[in-house]
């Protein structure tokens, strides 16, 4: 039982981090249906530049506050470099284009940072045991930012006046631009969450599990995984998705064999795209978000 | 018109980072005339582990070969010929060692081969170099890169050698069960077997036995599988970042039994990782970790001490026992073109008869039967205190 309540506990945190980088690909496809594999990317460059800040004698919060925003701001000004310019965008071109740039970035962070996996220090805190489990300080902190950044994200969705103008981009792009919203301010918008949570995700995630120029590879298609449980459009059950992927693969690491964790993501995704290709959300209406 | 120009410019700086990046890491100099045993340059070529899941054990390997070499070149050469390098990157895969060794043999016809960098890449290597006929001399441990090969020579200590220490000194403290985390690649193939197999005469068992990939992040399932074995001790078998994670997770769920390492875990990137979680590990390492605290008689001193010097000089950072395998390696292969040119079959009849060589990770006696040259003796039980490595009391 002991046993049985760590992994599950291991898994929470992981998943959360495959959340949240779920939650960003959600954040632009439910706007643009644009599938944006750059999203793990934005956690691996958060990662290392707020090592690199660590290193360069910044506090740890500092850095963490100044590399979000900058990881943002490269989010965007990926956007509009490759994005904004192409006229017809379907989603089998936005995979092509952004798997380029993905691969791009990628090149230039092995530039910048060299091969080696590194971690941020672990956030202030820690570890305790209780009833058995074992729970380490920074788990702590992973669940408790991605609760918070899931429901403002949600909260920014559903409830602002911003928010609800993305969702209008989407669901009736022509009416949208009558009214005087701007479909080029909601892509922007879009990809600035996106970068928020991709470069979150990096952050926290970066003690436990470390950063190289490779980790957005693997979290990006397990983020894509839990993004398409929600059939791409819901960021709730992305979100719940992730936390369920990571609980999942510990459970299998766990129990089966360790080499089977990485294989747990793609047979989901087999198995969603099989029996539920719109997501596990009932609604299969063209309504999104 | 200003759009498509916009896209076509986007296009090329793309294009050109990847490009950019690509050249960095291949490095492949323009052919010159093959270098015959009649004179001319020697060709080196290097396969290493140096993205990937090896990047902590082949980065610093690369540095030393391209220190050493300039060193030997800026002495003249060998016997007058330059020395001329050859780095392919693997990526830490088996494939790339394969595709790198088919290049280095068929397109640039080099007279030897270094590298890999880990086992698996080095097993994936051997065919190729016996079958084109070519010495090799790998950097990693696993004796089965070795075992029965003509062509194939390699300077990490073995692991059947590194698990007699370990035994010893298990015994030693009447530890009897032990549970085992081990890499799940070539390195840590066959370790629990080799491990019940060497531990049966102190009546060592082996509990309870978990594998993890060479780029595991999360070691929380392992450990709590061995925790649940209820050892006396744990024996963790990997490479880091992954060992010094594996170390970390076992702290972190009060595992509080003795933890012994491999030889796997001799450089920074370890002690990074694994902080103050490693405080009281122990593992047999080569004496160069430990080179502040040798005997001056010791006759590895001279060599090591110079060896750290020099890399210090160059690079800013101690070289790993990964650099002293990569400094082995080389040395032996100059020592032997010294004795016996380019000639292939002369070439491995010399690196077959190198004898009390002493070198940075012990002092190295080839045999016929052993292609590995190290016994018992080239390691010490060395443990960690606040970040620095100490011989163990």
């Amino acid at each position: 039982m002991t046993d049985l309540l760590q992994l599950v506990f291991a898994g929470l945190a992981q998943g959360s981090v495959y959340g949240l980088v779920a939650l960003g690909f959600v954040a632009i496809f439910a706007v643009r249906e644009i599938v944006n594999l750059v999203q793990g990317e934005y956690a691996a460059l958060a990662g290392l530049s707020a090592i690199s800040a660590v290193g360069a004698g910044l506090p740890l919060v500092v850095a963490v506050l100044v590399v979000i925003p900058l990881v943002m701001g490269i989010a965007v000004l990926l956007e509009r470099l490759t994005i904004a310019p192409i006229k017809k965008m379907t989603p089998l071109t936005s995979i092509i284009l952004t798997l380029g740039v993905s691969t791009a970035v990628k090149a230039i962070m092995l530039l910048i940072w060299g091969p080696e996996a590194k971690g941020l220090p672990t956030f202030p805190g820690s570890d305790m045991t209780i009833g058995g489990v074992s729970i380490r300080s920074q788990e702590l902190w992973v669940l408790g930012i991605s609760v918070i950044v899931a429901y403002a994200t949600i909260w920014f969705y559903e409830h602002t006046i911003r928010g609800k103008s993305l969702r209008a981009c989407a669901e009736q792009p022509v009416a949208a631009r009558l009214v005087g919203i701007s479909p080029r301010t909601a892509t922007v918008v879009a990809f600035a969450v996106a970068g928020f949570t991709g470069a979150v995700a990096g952050v926290v995630g970066s003690p436990i599990y470390l950063s190289s120029w490779q980790s957005g590879l693997s979290l990006g298609l397990k983020g894509f995984v839990a993004a398409t449980l929600g059939g791409l459009t819901s960021l709730r059950v992305a979100m719940f998705g992730g936390v369920l992927l990571g609980v999942l693969e510990n459970l299998v690491a766990g129990y089966l064999s360790s080499g089977y964790r990485d294989a747990v993501a793609f047979v989901v995704l087999v198995l969603v795209l099989l029996f539920r290709p719109h997501g596990l959300a009932r609604k299969t209406s063209g309504v999104r978000v | 018109m200003q759009r498509s120009m916009r896209v076509l410019s986007t296009g090329l700086a793309i294009g050109l980072a990847v490009s950019m990046a690509a050249c960095s890491e291949s490095k492949t100099p323009t052919t010159t005339p093959a270098g015959t045993d009649a004179g001319g340059e020697i060709k080196v070529g290097v396969v290493l582990d140096i993205t990937g899941a090896g990047a902590s054990l082949g980065v610093p390997e690369r540095q030393t070969v391209e220190m050493l070499a300039d060193q030997v070149n800026a002495a003249g050469g060998i016997n007058g010929r330059k020395l001329k390098l050859f780095i392919e990157d693997n990526q830490s895969t088996e494939d790339g060692a394969a595709k790198a060794t088919s290049k280095l043999l068929n397109t640039e016809k080099v007279d030897i081969l270094l590298g890999a960098s880990r086992t698996g890449p080095s097993l994936a290597m051997r065919p190729l170099a016996e079958k084109a006929e070519k010495p090799m001399i790998s950097f990693a441990a696993n004796a089965k890169i070795v075992e029965g090969s003509k062509w194939v020579f390699k300077t990490a200590q073995n692991d059947r050698v590194v698990l007699e220490n370990m035994v010893d000194d298990m015994k030693a403290k009447g530890l009897t069960k032990v549970a085992v985390a081990r890499d799940a690649s070539g390195f840590g193939e066959g370790i629990p077997e080799m491990l019940t197999e060497i531990g049966k005469t102190a009546g060592i068992t082996v509990a309870a036995v978990e594998k993890f990939a060479p780029d595991a992040t999360d070691f929380t399932s392992q450990m709590t599988n061995l925790r649940a074995s209820a050892p006396q001790a744990v024996l963790i078998w990997g490479i880091p970042p992954a060992a010094g994670l594996a170390q970390k997770a076992y702290k972190q769920l009060a595992l509080n039994v003795p933890v012994y390492q491999s030889h796997g875990i001799g450089n920074q990137a370890f002690l990074d990782t694994a902080g103050d979680t490693a405080n009281g590990l122990r593992a047999p390492l080569g004496r160069m970790l430990v080179a502040d605290q040798l005997a001056a008689d010791d006759p590895q001193k001279p060599v090591v001490t110079k060896f750290i010097a020099d890399f210090k000089a160059k690079y800013n950072a101690s070289p790993s026992t990964f650099a002293g395998h990569a400094y082995d390696g080389f040395m032996i292969a100059v020592e032997s073109l010294k004795k016996a040119g380019t000639d292939p079959v002369k070439l491995r009849d010399a690196i077959e008869a190198t004898s009390k060589w002493p070198g940075v990770s012990g002092v190295f006696t080839m045999t016929p039967t052993d292609h590995s040259g190290l016994t018992k003796d080239a390691l010490v039980i060395v443990t960690v205190d606040n970040k620095a490595w100490k011989v163990a009391g």
